[in-house]
Parts: structure tokens; sequence; C-alpha cells
């Protein structure tokens, strides 16, 4: 299956590494740690595929690559949910709407969702992998017709976590999607859903045809392994797997050496790949 | 393109003229524009014990005849620390790209380096073009030599093919009193406009015949051509837990080698707080936090899969990727290395002898 991409950064004829300037036009807090942040271009729509992501930049901090999460649709102005962690993360959180940030890509191997018409989709989403993987949700959601089944399984660690509730809520209603969320733990929290690991919502799905499906995983480190060893229980063979993975990156464009896997740069050759393709590299999972 | 002659003397002089000349408007490359620039010449001179790239004050500091260099000339295209972009702090509007390079020569650049420069060409040419280090290149003159001296560790001959010639724009070939002087590019030409080039009158035969007469004390223990599979299948030797036993993940190999050009980017405010600038610095693979991320996760984290990954990239990754082996056998990072491990040689030996 082929890669996707979106119009990478428009040709800089000056430096790889100039942003562009964005707005922050609208921002909420989504848990103590996570906000949901929207951007505008000055002069273009970044132009993006489903699973991309952008080097943001606050000058004088620094820059750190952040997934695109609204579809392409909403692409003039883009969604982004940054979980704060340390000091460029920081910093976007302490920006007020009107405030400006730099803004290099999207980059990046996208989902291939195209080629993905006509299948059942999978989504397996853990923490704050649903953050990119919302990209693809919502791209398929508005392009309903163009897939059969669609099911999306949600886990983080508990209730305070969940991140996009208002959309958790209504895929919850939605007749034409089958959606599950679990916590690892309630701590505490009123609490009715599932309890426990992800892949426990696996066997709630009965039967899944592995051949006409495919499932789109992303999620943190761990989460990646017991989740493919639920998949091959249901008899998914790996090229019907589609991980989205982080790994540290300085330049997003190949040329830094950070984000190297074996001999793949996951911002050039992913961060979307297919198992099939990774699974012999020991860097990879 | 042609091959002449230039008698030692004759050569230093043309240097001293040229390091006080002007940079002509029309090359080389074509950022040089408005205005001329002085030649930046940079050379091999002696420095205590050692010999090292550095700006000349004269030809006459000028030592072609060397071993090795300690760091080797990519200091010039990627310096350990550059700026790439200019701004005020916390405003977007205001990032400027910074890249002005002032024309440059490198003089005595041996065959191996200009080999890894050619390597670096390509990494920051291909896919996304890094205009930082392209326009270093385009504004710079290579003046190469084949080596006069033995090294130790070096291995050079096993590792690379002509290759060089490709980054080269002059190539030297010291013979009693003379350089014969091949001109191999039109930049390489052009500046040595006013040179007292002479007729080449030695046989090519005698010329190749100098060009190679050192002969390297090491080598590879296989062909090139069978390393990237043979990493490929030993991915699980005892030779990574070996070495990453030995290692003090100090980074000094990574920091000598003419191919290693992985780096750091950040940002930096002066302490008026009014200017800032986002630089990119050498970086290592082989330092803990090289592939650590915001959650902790580090994937590369014990010793032995980082000394694992710096022999994949150079013998695999980088071999696969470009077509040239990724070590250009300079011998460098044997020689820095503390504990005495980090030469591939020694790698690849270990790995033949203990069979897993
Ligand atoms: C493709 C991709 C998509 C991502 N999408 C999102 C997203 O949608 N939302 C989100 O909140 N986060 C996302 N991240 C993670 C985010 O990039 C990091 O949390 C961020 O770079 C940390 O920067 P910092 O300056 O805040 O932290 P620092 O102050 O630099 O350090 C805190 C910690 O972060 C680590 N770190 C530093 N730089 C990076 C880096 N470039 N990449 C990863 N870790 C780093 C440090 O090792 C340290 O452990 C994504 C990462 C990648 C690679
Ligand atoms: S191999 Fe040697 S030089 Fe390289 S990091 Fe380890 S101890 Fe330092
Ligand atoms: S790996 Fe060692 S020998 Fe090879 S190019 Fe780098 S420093 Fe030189
Ligand atoms: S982030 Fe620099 S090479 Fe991938």
């Amino acid at each position: 299956m082929d890669k996707e991409r979106g119009n990478t950064q428009k040709k800089r004829n000056s430096s790889l590494y100039l942003p562009e300037v964005a707005t922050l036009i609208n921002k909420r807090e989504m848990t103590p740690d996570d906000s949901f942040f929207e951007f505008q271009l000055k002069n273009r729509s970044l132009g993006h595929l489903p699973g991309q992501f952008a080097e943001i930049s606050v000058p004088g901090i620094g820059e750190a690559p952040i997934s695109i999460s609204s579809p392409p649709s909403k692409s003039r102005k883009f969604e982004m949910v940054i979980r704060r962690v340390g000091s460029v993360t920081g910093a976007l959180h302490a920006l007020k709407v009107g405030d400006s940030a730099g803004i290099r890509g999207p980059f990046g191997a996208a989902f291939p969702m195209a080629a993905l018409k006509g299948r059942n989709l999978l989504f397996i989403s853990g923490g704050i992998g649903l953050v990119p993987a919302r990209s693809a949700i919502l791209y398929a959601l508005e392009h309903r017709q163009d897939y059969k089944d669609i099911i999306i399984l949600f886990g983080c660690r508990e209730p305070a976590q969940r991140l996009f509730t208002d959309a958790l809520a209504q895929w919850q209603k939605r007749e034409d999607i089958i959606f599950h969320e679990s916590v690892d733990r309630t701590n505490g929290a009123p609490w009715h859903g599932n309890v426990g690991v992800i892949t426990t919502l696996l066997p709630k799905l009965g039967k899944v045809n592995p051949v006409d499906t495919y499932a789109i995983v992303v999620g943190p480190p761990v989460m990646y392994k017991y989740v493919i060893m639920g998949l091959h229980d249901m008899d998914f063979s790996d090229d019907h797997i589609i991980l989205s993975l982080e790994r540290r990156m300085k330049c997003g464009v190949g040329k830094c050496g950070h984000c190297q896997m074996n001999d793949k740069y996951v911002c050039r050759d992913g961060p979307v790949f297919n198992y099939d393709r990774i699974k012999h590299l020991q860097e990879a999972i | 393109m042609e091959i002449l002659k230039i008698s030692k003397e004759d050569f230093n002089s043309f240097i001293d003229e040229k390091r006080t000349a002007s940079a002509p408007l029309e090359g080389p490359g074509d950022s040089i524009s408005g205005h001329a620039e002085k030649w930046k010449t940079i050379g091999v001179v002696k420095k205590g014990a050692n010999f090292v790239f550095a700006e000349l004050n004269s030809a006459a500091e000028l030592c072609l005849d060397y071993d090795v260099t300690v760091l080797p000339p990519k200091k010039y295209f990627l310096p350990p620390k550059e700026t790439l972009l200019k701004f005020i702090p916390k405003k977007a509007e205001s990032y400027a790209a910074v890249n002005h390079p002032g024309p440059i020569a490198l003089i005595g650049v041996h065959h191996y380096d200009l080999a890894a420069i050619h390597l670096m060409d390509r990494a920051f040419s291909e896919g996304e073009r890094d205009e930082h280090y392209m326009k270093r290149r385009e504004n710079s003159v290579l003046i190469g030599i084949y080596p006069t001296k033995h090294y130790k560790y070096r291995f050079s001959s096993s590792v690379i093919r002509g290759q060089f010639r490709k980054a080269a724009d002059i190539m030297l070939v010291a013979m009693n009193g003379f350089f014969v002087v091949e001109i191999l590019t039109e930049k390489g030409k052009n500046y040595l406009q006013g040179a007292e080039l002479q007729e080449n009158d030695f046989s090519l035969a005698d010329i190749e015949a100098a060009a190679n007469k050192i002969k390297d004390d090491q080598k590879i223990p296989l062909p090139i051509e069978l390393v990237p599979e043979f990493l490929e299948k030993n991915h699980d030797h005892s030779a990574w837990d070996y070495f990453g036993g030995k290692c003090f993940s100090c980074a000094s190999c990574v920091l000598v080698c003419p191919t290693c050009y992985c780096f750091d980017v950040r940002d930096e405010v002066d302490l008026t707080l009014e200017a800032g600038k986002r630089v990119r610095t050498w970086d290592s693979c082989m330092l803990e936090d090289f592939a650590l991320t915001g959650e902790g996760f580090n994937f590369r984290a014990g010793r032995g899969a980082r000394f694992r990954h710096r022999i994949y990239r150079k013998g695999k990754h980088l071999f696969e990727k470009y077509g040239y082996f990724g070590c250009v056998g300079c011998g460098r990072c044997a020689g820095s290395c503390t504990a005495g491990i980090a030469g591939p040689v020694k790698v690849l030996k270990y790995m033949l002898e203990h069979k897993q």
C-alpha cells in the first residue's frame, strides 16, 4: 500500500527550518495536562492528510513535532491537542488566543485513507494516540459511504484523562459506527463503562472479518505489542495492521537522525507504517 | 578535466595572493551577489604534535605532508554550532533565516574526507534540500590531496572508491618539488586563474604511483558489499553486549567522524531578552538521551544498542541509501576512543571471530 502525502511545505529557498506564522484562534483545556488548540496560517491552508504532523515552535523556547488532529477538511483552521510535558509544550500551553506560533509542515506519511476505501476500519487508540487517530476517524466519518463498518476503540488510564469527551459521547450514540471505550482504572471517578486495558475491548467485538478489515492503531509505545497480539488472535494479517509511531524528532525532514529506527526515518518514512513493513525492525515495537 | 603542474613555491605564493583577493562575483556558487568578499583560506597546519584544519595567515603555514587531522573538514559545512534563524522572542512573525556564507577554499583535504563530504552532499541535497549546508558547499572550493604519510588506523582503500572525485574541485599529487594539479570542475578552474600552472611532464603512471604510494596498514575484514547483509544477520551478536559493556558513551567517535552529521536544534535568547536565535549543534547517537521521547520512552537506551546503531548506520543504512559505504576509513574514531573499541575494523573482526 503506497504512502500518502499532503503538499509538503512550500519550497522555501532561504531555509528548510524557517517556520510560517500561525495564529492561535481557539484554545481550551481538555484535561489538566492536555489542551486543544486551533491555529490558522496567515496565507494558506495547511494542506495536510490524516495522520501527518507539523513542527510547531515558540521563538525563544524551541520546536516540537505535534500531530494534526483535524481532518483535511479543516485545514485552513487546523487543530492540535498538546500535552504539557516540558519546555516547548509548556510554552505552547501558555499561549493565549490571538498569539502566534511558528509552523513547519505538514510532514510525514499519512494514513492510507484512499487505499482503504471499501474496507472495514478498526480504530484502536490509546490515550493521546486519539489525537492523530482523530484526523483519520473524522475523515472516515465525513466519507462514511466510502467505508463499510467503522469500529472505534478508545482507552486511557482513568476517566479524567479522556480527550474529546463531546466527540466520544457522539460516537457512542451513532448508529452507523461501533464504539467501545475503556479506562485502565476508575481512580474513584464515577464510571459505568469498561475497566481494563484497551485489549480487553477486542473480545467484545465478536466476529470481525480480518480479511476485509484494516486496524489503525495509535497509542503509547507499550500498547502496540499487546494490541498486535490481540489482532493476531483475531486472525489479522500483519499487512492489515497500520500503526503510527512516535520518536524523538528535531528536523522533521530526514536529516537530524533523532527519529531513526533501524534504517527508517520515522519523520519521513512514517510516522504511519504498515506493520508488515516494520515488524522485522528490532527498534520498531 | 585537465592535468597540469605547479611548483610548490608558486603554489604557496598563489595561495597567499588568493587569501587577500576577492572572490569573483559570478562564482563560485550563486549566492555571492552584490559585493565581492575575501576568500577565507583554510589549510592543514601543524598544531603541537597534531594536524588541524585552520585558517591560514600565510601559505607558509601549510603542512600538506600529514597523516590525519584531528577533526575532519565537515566543520566548515556543518559547523559545531550554527545559527539557522534569528527572531525576537515570543514573536513568531520575526523568524528570519540566517544563511550568508562567504567564499571559502579548503586546501589539502585527503581523499577519504572528500568522499565523506560527497556523502554529506547527498544527505543534505536529497529529499528536502538543506540550504544552510548547500550554500556553504556552493561557495567552497575543495583542493584535495592524496595522503603522503601513514596513519596507523587508516583503512580507506578498503572502503572508498572514486567517489571522492565527485566532491573535489582540484586534486593535488605531491611529486618532488611540484604538485601535479588535476582540475576536476569549472569552479576549480576559476579558482586557479592566475596561478603559475605549467604543462605536466610527469607520466600518468608516475602520477598514479605517487597518488597511491601510501598503503593502509588496516582493512575492513570482508568486502564492503557483504557488510550490509552480514550486519542484518547479526543484530543479536554478542559483540553488542561486549562493546556496549566497554563503551563510555563519551561520543568522541562521533565527534571526529567525517560522515556523522546528526544534529540537535535549540533556541538561544540574548541576555537582553530582545533577540534570539535557533541554532543547530552537532549531536550524537552515542549519547543516552538522543532518542528519548517526551514521556520518557527510549528505544535505544542501552550502550550496546547505541554502539550497534552507529556501526549499522555506517555499514548498512547509509550504504543502502546512498550506494557508498557510510564509513570512509579515516580511522579517527579508532584513534580517539579511550576504550579502544570504536574502529569499524576492530568491530567487524570481533564479529567474525566470535560467531554469535
Ligand atoms: C510525530 C509526532 C507526533 C506527536 N504528536 C503529539 C501530539 O499530538 N500532542 C502532544 O502533546 N505531543 C505529541 N508528540 C510529542 C511531543 O512532540 C513531545 O512531547 C514534545 O516534543 C516535548 O517537547 P518539550 O519541549 O515540551 O519537552 P522537553 O522540555 O524538551 O523535554 C521533556 C521530555 O520530552 C522529550 N523530548 C524533547 N524533544 C522531543 C521531541 N522532539 N520529540 C519527543 N520527545 C521529545 C525529552 O527527552 C524529555 O524527556 C508527538 C511527537 C511526534 C514525534
Ligand atoms: S565507542 Fe569509544 S569513543 Fe565512542 S562513545 Fe564509546 S567510548 Fe566513546
Ligand atoms: S566510522 Fe571511524 S573510520 Fe569510519 S569515517 Fe567515521 S571516524 Fe572515520
Ligand atoms: S526528525 Fe530529524 S531525521 Fe527525523
